[in-house]
């Protein structure tokens, strides 16, 4: 038993490493931060639904040719804000643009109104 | 070949690559006039009623992209220091 403990703490103390510290990231920014924001950044988070609707409403508000009294949150783009295929594909570029991430051509033909674009948008880690 | 035209995605999907092509332009000017002069041309030719002029069409907005993708190239060697005075935001 206790030759089993020393052993233990023989390779624990064999297996250490030295942890270097980042100098000049440690001066200035506390440590939970500098944790929390890699963390967010390498798995991404999701938005908050109530956001993302109140900037793709305001997207599509500044797109030409859309009458800004027209947009409800439940608006069709090519039933209900007369937009055809083509504008279609331009609100989703601006969306692109808006949320700083790529939406892939398959899912890019799916969203077709605004509540579509939301729920896309709020259930993607990269949107932000 | 010339039987056939596109079909709508694909149309759709070359029209997608692009604007997607336009955004990489560092010049406004020039980042602008690709996307309105693509968005332009779709739409004159949305209406192509035979296949054969739908396809001819096709294929040539195929060479332009390909144009607009090695002028992306050529002009990232020279971007403008500044910006346009349009992209600036209002302080």
């Amino acid at each position: 038993m206790a030759m089993a403990a020393a052993a233990r703490r023989a390779l624990l103390n064999h297996l250490r490493v030295p942890v270097a510290r980042p100098a000049v990231a440690a001066a200035s920014v506390p440590v939970a931060r500098l944790l929390s924001s890699t963390t967010e950044a390498e798995k991404g988070s999701f938005l908050d639904k109530a956001e993302v609707a109140d900037r793709v409403v305001s997207v599509i508000k500044n797109f030409q040719k859309i009458e800004p009294s027209k947009v409800t949150p439940n608006a069709h783009f090519q039933k209900d804000l007369g937009l055809d295929s083509l504008d279609t594909v331009e609100i989703v570029m601006a969306f692109e643009e808006e949320f700083s991430f790529e939406i892939p051509d398959t899912e890019a033909e799916k969203i077709d109104s605004i509540k579509s674009a939301v729920d896309f948008i709020a259930s993607h880690p990269k949107a932000k | 070949m010339a039987a056939a035209g596109p079909a709508k995605t694909e149309v759709l999907s070359l029209f997608r690559a692009f604007l997607r092509t336009a955004r990489q332009f560092s010049d406004y000017n020039i980042r602008e006039y690709t996307r309105r002069r693509a968005a332009d041309a779709f739409r004159e030719n949305r209406a192509l009623a035979d296949a054969p002029a739908a396809a001819a069409a096709f294929a040539d907005g195929k060479q332009q992209l390909e144009v607009a993708k090695r002028q992306v190239l050529v002009y990232s060697l020279y971007a403008p220091k500044a910006k346009s005075v349009v992209e600036m935001k209002i302080q």
